[in-house]
């Protein structure tokens, strides 16, 4: 009896922290987003005040032109940034894993971009991508591909794909590492196999190394998705969510609807919203996962 | 036994991390609610925090350490933002308590409907002097004024000026600003082409901020136009309004402003003018104090003209005054009081004036000689002040502010056109104003 009480007295510490620094704060926010707190966050010290609205928090939400257009935005910023850090990654780590002279230095420096802060990271490429100045601007003027120096930032689209840029660069080390490392597991006999039986490299990598790789794939996948589905700071940073809206991406506008406009309630209910969609997002993912493990 | 040590020892752990955390709650709670007593003591030392915008920043540095000296019993401790983090950062610290919370808050005129209304500052009326009532510009005590009530100190009268480098309108061969928006755009062409600015003679703050729609009613006003009617009705989307938007479009379009205006606010562009790079910006009042410091390039050669016009409009501009509001979160509202009233006096809007360029809020200091001697736009200021226009006062200002960012937005990158942002824009203002 007292071996099974035991564990959890052990763990009770962490529950306590668990519950009041996390699950309070979430249910706290859940309940926000059922009152009416537009304009005054006073009224949350008033409970006579607390004037419950029931789902229409998540109405006006649902029924916003800018919400459609930010998660719309959202999306099409998690899947082409982990996409291409997905392709870069894999094709760094496939590179990094074979042996070559300073391969050791060459895996140090690769890390670095994935060492930077965000914000740090951010506000670099602000830089390169200046308009007047940049290093980015102007290679792309050099080159050719832009008529003269052009404001990257100062065009919806353009600006998007700048900042997934910067979110690529900083993040595709994160993928590299993790898949190395699984790499690094697949025995190399598996592969001399194959060479005897005449299989190609497309056929090595096709046939051994990626279904090798599932599970570390998956791994870097949900974490780089659910992370990108909330990205926040580097488009604090570099667009402030402009121009025109371009950039306003759905934990942007949670920002704006309750630290700008003072809307805490339809703040929170957009955050909720947002909550759903990662948790399709990862219940997909873990069914993928399990299967793979059974 | 073991088990009852183990239960004890987890018990114990558990019980003393919330003795941790609630017992540091209770020391700050019992600190700052021992202080209202205290301020009564005036040999007992209170602490005011203070949060306020970074744009007279190194002034009211100076200015506390003169205020301690007087108030040696009373300690300021000011933080400072930027003036584009200021609302977000107040409105997070309106619920705060603690240390959290300041007792007095920087507030823009924009604001003044919104937080009156929410109580997130209290009202000062009873603590105005007849000689604050009768000697301030009625212009910078309506910017303090809800329902009839004062709810804090304005600091300074400030509107966005025209700000020009007059060395090298010089080289290009003009012995005055731009009178109009045709001539500025001349001029602008010709400063380029004579290669005596780098690039486009002039850059703008018209990234998603609150600058932005200060820049679009300097337009506004000085092509014509205004937000409402006499009535109330909006009018920003008639002829005038489309073609204060336009303007602004095509000079983005055809390099006659810098295309990176659609992504700099109101300090960067300040920067490039301070280092030569730019003939003409469109400022605040604290830009005159940053363009003569000494590490400016062009300290010296800079001029205060009039806002340029459009044909037979006024140089209209928009004003942006702030003021000092205390919260009702404070603990010693007599001695943030005091702390306003000392930056509001006469002694230090005159040092204000001389040292960061902000216009006074007393009648009486714009005739001091000192000042109209050694303030070098002082008479320029004053004359652009009296063609100056608020935005549109309602309590959802900034909803309409961020919709109204975005629609201009859209005009400038070529998204959308400026009739039919303005037409929306006016549909959104209509509604806003209908919710009040």
């Amino acid at each position: 009896m007292q071996k099974k009480i035991r564990p959890y007295l052990y763990l009770l510490p962490s529950y306590f922290v668990i519950l009041s620094v996390i699950l309070l704060p979430l249910l706290f926010a859940l309940f926000i987003s059922f009152i009416d707190l537009s304009k005054n966050i006073r009224k949350l010290d008033h409970p006579n005040l607390w004037h419950f609205v029931g789902l229409d928090n998540y109405w006006t939400v649902l029924t916003s032109d800018y919400f459609w257009s930010a998660l719309g935005k959202t999306i099409y910023f998690t899947v082409v940034s982990v996409g291409l850090e997905f392709i870069i990654g894999l094709a760094i780590a496939l590179i990094l894993n074979e042996k070559f002279k300073g391969r050791g230095l060459v895996r140090g420096i690769m890390l670095i971009p994935w060492a930077f802060p965000t914000i740090v990271n951010a506000v670099l490429w602000k830089w390169l991508y200046d308009a007047n100045y940049g290093t980015v601007t102007g290679l792309l003027a050099k080159l050719g591909f832009t008529d003269g120096y052009v404001n990257l930032l100062g065009h919806s689209f353009s600006a998007m794909n700048a900042v997934i840029a910067a979110d690529v660069w900083k993040n595709t080390p994160f993928i590299a590492l993790i898949l190395l490392a699984a790499l690094q597991s697949i025995p190399g006999h598996v592969y001399e196999a194959a060479k005897v039986d005449g299989a190609d490299a497309f056929r090595r990598l096709f046939a051994i190394t990626l279904p090798m790789l599932r599970p570390a794939i998956m791994v870097a996948l949900v974490v780089r998705t659910m992370e990108a589905f909330k990205v926040f700071d580097i488009i604090y940073i570099m667009t402030s969510g402009g121009p025109a809206g371009g950039t306003q991406t759905l934990s942007f506008y949670t920002y704006q609807s309750s630290m700008m406009l003072g809307n805490f309630s339809s703040g929170a209910a957009i955050a909720f919203v947002m909550s759903i969609f990662i948790a399709v997002f990862a219940l997909i993912y873990i069914k993928i996962l399990y299967k793979d493990v059974e | 036994m073991k088990k009852i040590g183990g239960l004890l020892l987890s018990v114990a752990l558990a019980a003393s991390m919330f003795a941790g955390c609630s017992s540091s709650n209770d020391g700050s709670v019992g600190k700052t609610s021992d202080k209202p007593s205290n301020s009564n003591d005036a040999n007992k030392q209170v602490t005011i925090k203070v949060l306020s915008s970074d744009d007279f920043a190194g002034f009211r540095e100076k200015a506390i350490k003169e205020f301690e000296q007087e108030n040696p019993n009373i300690h300021v401790n000011l933080e400072h933002v930027a003036y584009d983090q200021l609302h977000d950062k107040e409105l997070a610290s309106f619920n705060a308590s603690d240390n959290a919370a300041y007792d007095v808050v920087d507030v823009d005129e924009i604001w003044t409907t919104e937080y009156a209304k929410a109580g997130f500052i209290i009202p000062v009326t009873d603590r105005y002097t007849d000689e604050m009532k009768k000697g301030i510009l009625p212009a910078s005590l309506n910017i303090v004024t809800y329902n009839g009530g004062y709810y804090g100190i304005p600091m300074f009268n400030d509107a966005l000026f025209f700000y020009y480098n007059e060395d090298m309108l010089k080289k290009a061969g003009y012995d005055h600003p731009p009178k109009t928006w045709t001539e500025f755009t001349e001029m602008s062409n010709k400063l380029q082409q004579e290669k005596i600015t780098q690039g486009p003679a002039s850059a703008w703050g018209w990234s998603a901020n609150e600058g932005l729609v200060c820049y679009y009613t300097q337009f506004l006003g000085s092509f014509g136009g205004k937000y409402l009617d006499n009535n109330g009705a909006p009018v920003l989307n008639n002829e005038k309004g489309i073609q204060a938007l336009q303007y602004m479009s095509d000079a983005i379009k055809q390099g006659i402003v810098d295309k990176a205006s659609i992504s700099m606010n109101d300090r960067q562009i300040l920067d490039a003018f301070k280092n030569g790079k730019t003939a003409f910006v469109s400022g605040w009042s604290f830009y005159w104090g940053e363009i003569n410091a000494d590490d400016s390039k062009v300290k010296g050669q800079a001029k205060v003209g009039l806002v340029p016009v459009a044909d037979g409009a006024e140089p209209n501009t928009v004003t942006g005054s702030m003021f000092l509001g205390i919260t009702p979160q404070s603990k010693q509202p007599d001695a943030a009081w005091k702390f306003i009233e000392f930056l509001a006096s006469k002694k230090i809007q005159k040092e204000q004036s001389l040292d960061a360029g902000a216009l006074p809020i007393w009648k009486d200091l714009y005739d001091d000689q000192e000042l109209n001697k050694n303030h070098g736009a002082f008479k320029e200021m004053g004359a652009q002040l009296e063609h100056a226009m608020s935005r549109p006062q309602i309590d959802n200002y900034n909803e309409f502010s961020k919709d109204l960012q975005i629609r201009i937005q859209q005009v400038l990158t070529g998204q959308a056109d400026a009739k039919s942002a303005l037409n929306e824009s006016a549909d959104v203002l209509k509604k806003l104003e209908q919710n009040k």
